[in-house]
This record gives C-alpha cells, sequence and structure tokens, in this order.
C-alpha cells in the first residue's frame, strides 16, 4: 500500500472511529459519549434522597483517589456508599458480564476504557465514559541525564526545568543500540548500558501501552500505524524496545518505585504518568537531581470512569463536575481543564513542568493498539 | 485464646530476637515450636470464626452492635506468608505488625527457587509471598496470574565482601573499578576464597553467575543463553570454596573458616553489613559493589489469596509506613523505599548501576545446568543406607527406595534437577544392619549430546540397586557412619577434585557395634581432613533426632527429619550443601 492509500485509509478510520475513541484533548472534564448514551443527564435534588450503593474495580492509579477521606465524605454528602476492589486495568474487560458485574470500572487508561466498551457490546450491555482527569505520558529522569540528551541533539529545555525530548530521534538513537557511554559529553554515566526508556511490561499495563504507541508512532514516520499491516510491522520493530529491556514490572508503580527507591543506576529513564511525578513531589521532597522529560510528541493519558448501568452514570457526573473533587484530583497530579490550578500544584511541588502541551498525539484504535500489543507479546515470548 | 497466643509469642520473641546477627540461629528453634504451636492454636479459631462470619473478611468491617465482636474479628486476622529465607532476621516485626494492624503474620521459609516453584505450580497454602527477588515468578505468565497485589518494600543489593586484610592483597584498593570480571579474575588466580549461597537454588547465588557473565559478554542490555562465557563461569568457580543453601548457614560456617579456607562472602548487603556489626569475624569485610553489576533485591510482597486482600492492604501500608521502614533500615540495614526512612540508617550513596534482569528462561536453565553438572566441584558422597529389620515397618523401606530413585531420576522440575544425581557425581552405596556391609560404586558419567544413554544407564543402575536392598536385622548406624568417613577420606586423599561428604539414612536407635560415646572417641581420633567432612543424617521412624543431631554437627553437616519432610525434599536441601 502506498502513503497515499495510507493516509486515506488513516483519515478514514479516523473518521468512522470519531468520537468515541479519539477524543480532543482539551475540556476533559467534559463526559464522553459513548454507544449514542447522554452523559449528561442530570438528576436533580440530591438531598433527602436514598443513598446508592454502588460496586466497582478500579485501577491502583485512583485507589489514593478514591481512599481519601475528602473523596469519600463529598462522596457520602451526593448519596454514594461505594465499594470498590482494585484490580488490572486489563482484567476489567473480563468482568464484564450480562448481570451482576460491577456497577463501574475505573480503569488506568483510555485503551482499557475502550476494552471495556467492547467487552460490554459483545455481552448487549453498554458502558459509557467520564473523563475527569488526564496527565501526558512523561519520562521521569536525572539532570545529568538530561544534560547528556542536550548535548547530543535530543532534549531542550523548558522554562521551569524541565525538557522537551524529540522522541523520533529519542526512538531512532535507541532503535541503533547507542550506549550511554559512546554518547558525547557523556562522563556523568558513562556506562556501558544501551540507551533505552523504561516502562512497566507492556502485556500488563496501560502505560507500557502508551509508550508502545508513541514509539510505533515514531518508527512510522510520524504518523499512526494505519492499517493492520503498517501496525504488525511497526509492532515488531518496537517490541525491541521492550524486550531488551530484560525484565519489565507488571504493576503500574513499579517502574516509577524502581526510579525513586533505586534510582538512575536502575532507571535513567522511566516511563510514567506525570501524576505519578506530581503527586509523590506533593507528598515527599524531590531529589535535586530528579527532572521531567516531556517526549516531543506524547500521549495524554485520560482517566476514564466506565458506568456500566444507570445507576453508576450519577457517580461519573459527579465525578467529572463537582469542584472540590476535581480539586483533590490535582493533588493527585492529574490535570483538569483548569490549567492555572495545575500550575499552582506544579510549583508547589517544585517541579518543572511542560504547561502547555503543544505537540499530543491520539492514542491509536483499541482494535490496533490491541493488534500491536499481541504483536510483542508474541515478540517477547520468543 | 488466639489472642493470647498472640502476646505471648510477641513477649517471647522480643527479648530472644534482638537486633544483633549473632543470636538468630538457636532462638529461631525455639520460636518455630511456638510458632507452630500458635498457628495451630490459630488455625482452630480462624476455622471456627470463618464458618461463622461465612465468608472470607470483608476490607470494610460489617458493622455490628457488639463493639467487641468487631475487634476480636480485628485481631484473629492472620497472613501465611511464604517467605525466602534471607528474610528470617525480619521476624520481630511479627510483633510490631500485630500490634499495628491486628495481623499476625505466620512465615514458612523457602529458598527462592523451590519458592517459586511453590507459587508457580500452587502447591503453597500461602496467602502472600514475599521473596527477595520475584523477577523469577512474575516473568512467567502463569507467576504473574498467581500475584493479585504486589509492593516493593525494601531494597538491598548483592555485594561482595572482602576481609579487610586480603583487600591489598588482591589490588582492589580502588573499589571503584571493580567488576564482576574482577571478581572473575580473584578468584581463578586462587587469592579470592568466597562464600556464597547455592546459584542453583539461590538469588544471590544465580544473580553473581549473571554478574559474571555480563560483565565478560560486556552486552549493553538483557543477556540471553547465547551469552553465557562457560570458561568465565568455571574461573569465578574455582573461588566457590563455601557452599551453602541459606546465609545463616554460611554465616556461622564463615564465621569459622574466615582466613582459613575463606577470605570472602557473596551476599545482600543488608547480610554483610549485619555481619560486621555483629562482633563475630575474625575481622571486617570491605563491600565492593561491582561497577554495572548491581542486582538488587527489591522485596516485593505479594498478594497469593484474594480473600485476604484486607489484611493485605493493612500490613501493606503498615510496612510501608515510617515506622517500619526506619525498623527494618535500622535493624536490618536493608534499604528503606520509603524516603521518610531515609535517616534511619546511612548507606554508600555511589551510583548503582544495575544489571537488567534477563526474563530468559533459556539463560536460566543454562547456567543452572551447566552449574550443576559442569562447572560446581563434583560430588563425591557415601550413602550409609540402613537396612535393618526394623526397616521393613510401615512405609519405610517404600520410601528410602522411592527417595533413591527420585535422586536417580529425571524430575525437571526448577529444584528437581538440583535434587538429582548430576554428571561426574560419584557415589557410594554403604548398606548396614547388624554389620556393616560393602560398598557399592557407582560413577555418573558426563552426558554428551551423541551418548545420552550412557548416562541413563548409570542412573538406571542406581535405581536397581534401590530396589534390590534386603532390610533385615540390628543397627550398627556408628560403626557404618564411622566407616563411611574413613572411606570418604581415604578418596579424597586420592582424589581432591570432588566435594566429598556421608548422607546417613536411618530409622533406629544404635543396637550394634560401637555407641555413640565411643563413635565421639574414634571420631576425636580421626586426621583433620576427615573430621572437615560432612556428615549429613536422615531420620525416619523412631530415630533419635538429638543422637543424630551430634553426630551431624561434630562433623559440619546438618541433620534433617523425614518424619517431617518428605524424603525428596530432604535429598534437594541436603544437596543444597554439597
Amino acid at each position: 500500500m502506498n502513503r497515499t492509500a495510507k493516509a486515506i485509509v488513516t483519515v478514514v478510520l479516523l473518521a468512522t472511529l470519531g468520537g468515541a475513541v479519539f477524543f480532543a484533548l482539551r475540556g476533559t472534564q467534559q463526559e464522553q459519549l459513548a454507544n449514542g448514551q447522554n452523559p449528561t443527564l442530570r438528576l436533580p435534588g440530591l438531598r433527602g434522597m436514598q443513598t446508592v450503593e454502588l460496586s466497582g474495580v478500579i485501577a491502583l492509579d485512583v485507589e489514593p483517589f478514591f481512599k481519601d477521606s475528602r473523596v469519600t465524605k463529598v462522596l457520602i454528602d451526593n448519596g454514594f456508599k461505594l465499594n470498590v476492589t482494585r484490580i488490572g486495568s486489563r482484567d476489567m474487560a473480563q468482568r464484564v458480564v450480562q448481570a451482576g458485574g460491577p456497577d463501574f470500572m475505573f480503569p488506568s487508561g483510555i485503551v482499557a476504557a475502550n476494552q471495556i466498551l467492547e467487552a460490554a457490546k459483545r455481552v448487549n450491555q453498554t458502558g459509557t465514559q467520564y473523563t475527569p482527569f488526564y496527565t501526558p505520558m512523561v519520562i521521569a529522569s536525572w539532570k545529568p541525564i538530561a544534560g547528556i540528551l542536550q548535548a547530543n541533539g535530543l532534549a531542550t529545555p523548558l522554562t521551569g526545568g524541565a525538557f522537551s525530548v524529540d522522541l523520533a530521534k529519542l526512538v531512532a538513537l535507541m532503535q541503533a543500540k547507542t550506549r550511554w557511554k559512546d554518547m558525547k559529553a557523556s562522563t556523568a554515566f558513562d556506562v556501558n548500558k544501551s540507551v533505552l526508556v523504561s516502562t512497566t511490561d507492556v502485556r500488563k499495563s496501560n502505560s507500557g501501552a502508551m509508550y508502545l504507541a508513541l514509539a510505533a508512532y515514531a518508527l512510522n514516520n510520524n504518523e499512526l500505524p494505519g492499517d493492520r499491516a503498517t501496525a504488525e510491522q511497526v509492532a515488531k520493530k518496537a517490541a525491541d524496545l521492550f524486550k531488551r529491556q530484560g525484565y519489565q514490572e507488571n504493576y503500574v508503580n513499579g517502574n516509577f518505585d524502581d526510579y525513586v527507591a533505586i534510582g538512575i543506576g536502575k532507571t535513567p529513564m522511566a516511563f510514567i504518568y506525570e501524576n505519578q511525578m506530581i503527586a509523590f513531589a506533593l507528598s515527599k521532597p524531590v531529589a535535586a537531581e530528579m527532572t521531567l522529560l516531556y517526549p516531543n510528541p506524547t500521549i495524554v493519558n485520560k482517566v476514564v470512569f466506565v458506568a456500566m448501568n444507570e445507576r453508576s452514570k450519577r457517580l461519573g457526573e459527579l465525578l467529572t463536575t463537582n469542584a472540590e473533587l476535581l480539586n483533590i484530583g490535582l493533588e493527585y497530579g492529574f490535570r483538569t481543564s483548569d490549567g492555572a490550578a495545575f500550575l499552582q500544584k506544579a510549583q508547589a511541588a517544585k517541579l518543572g513542568v511542560d504547561e502547555k502541551l503543544n505537540h499530543l498525539i491520539d492514542p491509536p484504535s483499541f482494535e490496533t493498539m490491541s493488534l500491536m500489543i499481541d504483536v510483542v507479546t508474541r515478540e517477547m515470548s520468543q | 485464646m488466639n489472642q493470647t497466643a498472640g502476646v505471648a509469642l510477641a513477649a517471647i520473641m522480643t527479648p530472644l530476637e534482638q537486633p544483633s546477627f549473632a543470636p538468630r540461629a538457636a532462638p529461631m528453634k525455639v520460636r518455630a515450636k511456638v510458632r507452630a504451636w500458635c498457628s495451630m492454636a490459630l488455625a482452630i479459631t480462624c476455622a471456627t470464626l470463618l464458618a461463622a462470619c461465612g465468608k472470607s473478611p470483608d476490607p470494610t468491617p460489617i458493622p455490628t452492635p457488639k463493639v467487641a465482636v468487631a475487634e476480636k474479628t480485628s485481631t484473629d486476622a492472620t497472613l501465611a506468608i511464604l517467605a525466602t529465607t534471607d528474610l528470617r532476621d525480619i521476624s520481630p516485626l511479627e510483633a510490631m505488625v500485630l500490634k499495628a494492624t491486628g495481623v499476625t503474620l505466620r512465615f514458612s521459609f523457602g529458598g527462592t527457587m523451590e519458592s517459586t516453584e511453590q507459587v508457580l505450580t500452587g502447591k503453597t497454602k500461602a496467602d502472600v509471598a514475599w521473596f527477595a527477588n520475584a523477577k523469577y515468578l512474575l516473568s512467567d505468565p502463569q507467576g504473574q496470574a498467581k500475584v493479585k497485589l504486589q509492593e516493593k518494600i525494601m531494597l538491598s543489593p548483592i555485594v561482595v565482601g572482602v576481609s579487610e586484610s586480603e583487600v591489598a592483597r588482591l589490588g582492589w584498593t580502588d573499589a571503584s573499578k571493580v567488576t564482576w570480571k574482577t571478581v572473575m579474575e580473584g578468584a581463578r588466580s586462587g587469592k579470592l576464597k568466597y562464600a556464597l549461597s547455592n546459584p542453583a537454588t539461590s538469588n544471590q547465588g544465580y544473580m553473581a553467575l549473571v554478574g559474571v557473565v555480563a560483565a565478560v559478554s560486556q552486552k549493553a542490555e538483557a543477556l540471553t543463553a547465547a551469552d553465557i562465557d562457560r570458561k568465565a563461569v568455571a574461573d569465578f568457580l574455582k573461588g566457590y570454596k563455601l557452599v551453602g543453601d541459606n546465609s545463616t548457614y554460611l554465616s556461622e560456617k564463615f564465621i569459622e573458616q574466615q582466613g582459613v579456607y575463606v577470605n570472602a562472602f557473596i551476599n545482600y548487603e543488608s547480610w554483610l553489613l549485619s555481619m560486621n556489626q555483629s562482633g563475630k569475624l575474625k575481622e571486617p569485610l570491605r563491600l565492593f559493589y561491582p561497577r554495572e553489576g548491581i542486582a538488587t533485591a527489591d522485596y516485593p510482597f505479594m498478594l497469593l489469596n484474594e480473600a485476604k486482600r484486607g489484611e493485605y492492604q493493612k500490613v501493606v501500608d503498615y510496612l510501608k509506613g515510617e515506622e517500619a521502614q526506619s525498623w527494618l533500615a535500622r535493624t536490618t540495614l536493608r534499604r528503606p523505599v520509603n524516603s521518610a526512612a531515609a535517616s534511619a540508617a546511612t548507606f554508600p550513596t555511589a551510583t548503582l548501576v544495575e544489571l537488567p534482569f534477563s526474563p530468559d528462561r533459556g539463560l536460566a536453565d543454562g547456567l543452572i545446568d551447566a552449574y550443576l553438572n559442569e562447572f560446581r566441584k563434583p560430588i563425591a558422597s557415601t550413602f550409609v543406607l540402613d537396612t535393618s529389620g526394623s526397616m521393613n515397618g510401615g512405609t519405610r523401606r517404600t520410601d528410602l527406595i522411592n527417595a533413591l530413585h527420585s535422586v536417580a531420576g529425571a524430575d525437571s522440575s526448577l529444584t528437581g534437577r538440583l535434587a538429582r544425581l548430576s554428571s561426574r557425581e560419584r557415589i557410594w552405596m554403604l548398606p548396614f544392619a547388624e554389620l556393616v556391609g560393602a560398598p557399592t560404586y557407582f560413577e555418573i558419567p558426563v552426558a554428551t549430546a551423541a551418548d545420552a544413554q550412557k548416562k541413563a544407564d548409570a542412573l538406571g543402575n542406581v535405581r536397581d540397586y534401590a530396589t534390590a536392598l534386603k532390610m533385615q536385622g540390628g543397627t550398627a548406624l556408628y560403626d557404618a557412619i564411622y566407616d563411611a568417613v574413613v572411606l570418604m577420606n581415604r578418596e579424597q586423599a586420592k582424589n581432591r577434585q570432588y566435594q566429598y561428604s556421608v548422607i546417613a539414612f536411618t530409622d533406629g536407635e544404635n543396637n550394634k557395634g560401637r555407641d555413640l560415646n565411643q563413635f565421639k572417641i574414634d571420631y576425636a581420633a580421626l586426621p583433620e581432613d576427615a573430621r572437615a567432612i560432612p556428615v549429613f543424617t536422615v531420620a525416619f521412624g523412631e530415630a533419635s533426632e538429638a543422637a543424630l543431631k551430634e553426630v551431624s554437627k561434630l562433623s559440619g553437616g546438618k541433620s534433617f527429619d523425614a518424619r517431617k519432610m518428605p524424603l525428596s525434599a530432604v535429598f534437594k536441601e541436603i544437596r543444597a550443601y554439597q
């Protein structure tokens, strides 16, 4: 297939999948439409209402938020009593059943949320997505590393202390199996290791999948793979970036835990959610050498609440509109539609961030993403 | 009753399990008994309780009118934990966890490989697995599926401790230059003589081999089976002078042998720092962190039993909190993961560049098989077999025969291949009853690809020998052990390339030949070489454990009780010490 044809397919796919899968990245406070449901349904007069008991499965990312006593209070005040269980995001789709399944699911990202919708369709159920928060994918790194990347023309400093890193150049450098000690001006980290970004296991985690999406974009000449053949071919190339890392942590905080606790010697560059770093920095002092690298382009991860029935839609509504809840979300490092409020938090955390996120790409469709994950899984088990 | 037991346990534990390094070994036994008793009590209470409540405990306690009932529910909570043996030193934490969370921890311990297998195969009944390194488990999809939740609790890198006075002789004055290759070269030259846990059973041992392979290959990323440099591994193993299965045993031996047979100890930083603090060493160890070759144990605490999620969460929150983290850092000298506890102890701050962990099963299989069949000092041992009449009782005869069959069989599990007789191994079967019989000799040839049949035939001969054993007459146990030691000593004089030992299997009190006192007198008169050959004893039936313990202790061996664990498991354990 030639380039023009691919471009056409991409456009067609984009158009077909439309708003259900691809999102405008701003204004995330608005609810997402899915399966033609109207999420803006508003129930009047909560006071005096009977308490609604809801059961849900949530990802580790949102657990601290749900456990927060202030959140519990807002929920109680609004007539909710929740019984939540933490499970892996990718395991959530398996919990979708004809009847008697959880009332809601709160996975760590859009890929898993879309997977849940797919599973719901198969059993003639409908899921409704709401996106209260979002957070960009970033690379948690160290100033000496950023310095080496800068000296080699890969990174540029942003105002405030963070860095922008050229995704295409970084991927090319990693594909070429460059070692840290072979880089220019690398005395600060002149080790024999290959330059590689560490990730969580792509087979198990949303953030791993986001990295795969970015790598695929870079390896496909800065566009998302538009057809199955391209997706397969690109994923095969990208598999190397996972395989060469050796063992990858298979729970969401594993990679970030290593970054914080073990440090530069284990994870010179760790692919994480921005909010992990901000939440950490808001509660504990950040080591002087820690810094964030923003891939250019990067992907924004939407924290998507999926209501599985009418009763839980009102909770989705509350999460996306209640000012207090949104403010608590900010404390967990998430971004909301209120950019200034987020910046304030980042400053309080003494962290340089990329405020504008000028260059973002959309995550691929659920189908493309799962195809690429399958290819990488197959490559990795060989 | 359970509450009382818990308090009693705490009271007993605290004074015994002080932070210091030395008193660990002895109190463990006392505590193990207390714990066994407590867990029995607990099991009964829990069973009753579960029957009463109907279902597994919920993280949110069900509100009940009586507060006392709710409290009882929380104090009766238990977590059965399968932990790697190097975690034995965290026992005092049990009392702290109980106090803070109301959850009683019940530990059982095993080597890394053995414990990994227990979880993989679903054999363990534990609610939680707590391993120094769970990457063996978690790189397997089957293993991943068993683990519901995980949190890293603390860190300790694997390092090389060298007796201070030997550092200059090794030429290791610039610590930053020391790599696993340097370590391998030290071993090759004969200057470095180290203690290390068995590479086929332990994380430390295995990761040390990986470190050497990585350093020699200069590979910039995760290793594969093709990267194994056999010569480098063989050279590194030339310095492997003190073999054992767990750190407690190795430490005791190291204290005895430091400066004589060994001058280095490869283990976790925490363990070596603790040894330095204990004051038991002849001289302190200087710690070397192999450049670009660090493997850090990260101690993930992993939920296996979904029904225990509530208890698990409580315990994890406590373990990651400042109090427990500070205690762990200060007392066990492991590095905390919570930076709030950073001031509790100071650790070297140099950047430690980690080795990527390779999930390649081919690498693990290749290294471990090569270690057992090619590189390690081959084993030469005498199996002292009780063929007295009482061995016909119960299932004893069949048990013994089955155990010998499995040793000479083809158990290909992760730990099975350790128990198996390996290439180059020499075995003398020495049966005894009224009198000591004649030894029968077997040698297991190296199985080359072209000639695998020879090895299979030799193993078949061992199995046939076992099948033909006849049991009859009295028990001349000490005569047999004495003869076996003399036999091994004679062989040792002829060929020093083997690791010699004696393994005695018996079900009875000695009633023929020498008695224990006479044995001790005669044994003491043996040359030093002979007395350095470890005697392992395996008791079943009515055997007197105390007497057998004394014999094994005299020789620096270990006694096992086949009444408490299956003979095949006993074999696996013995072989880790050989």
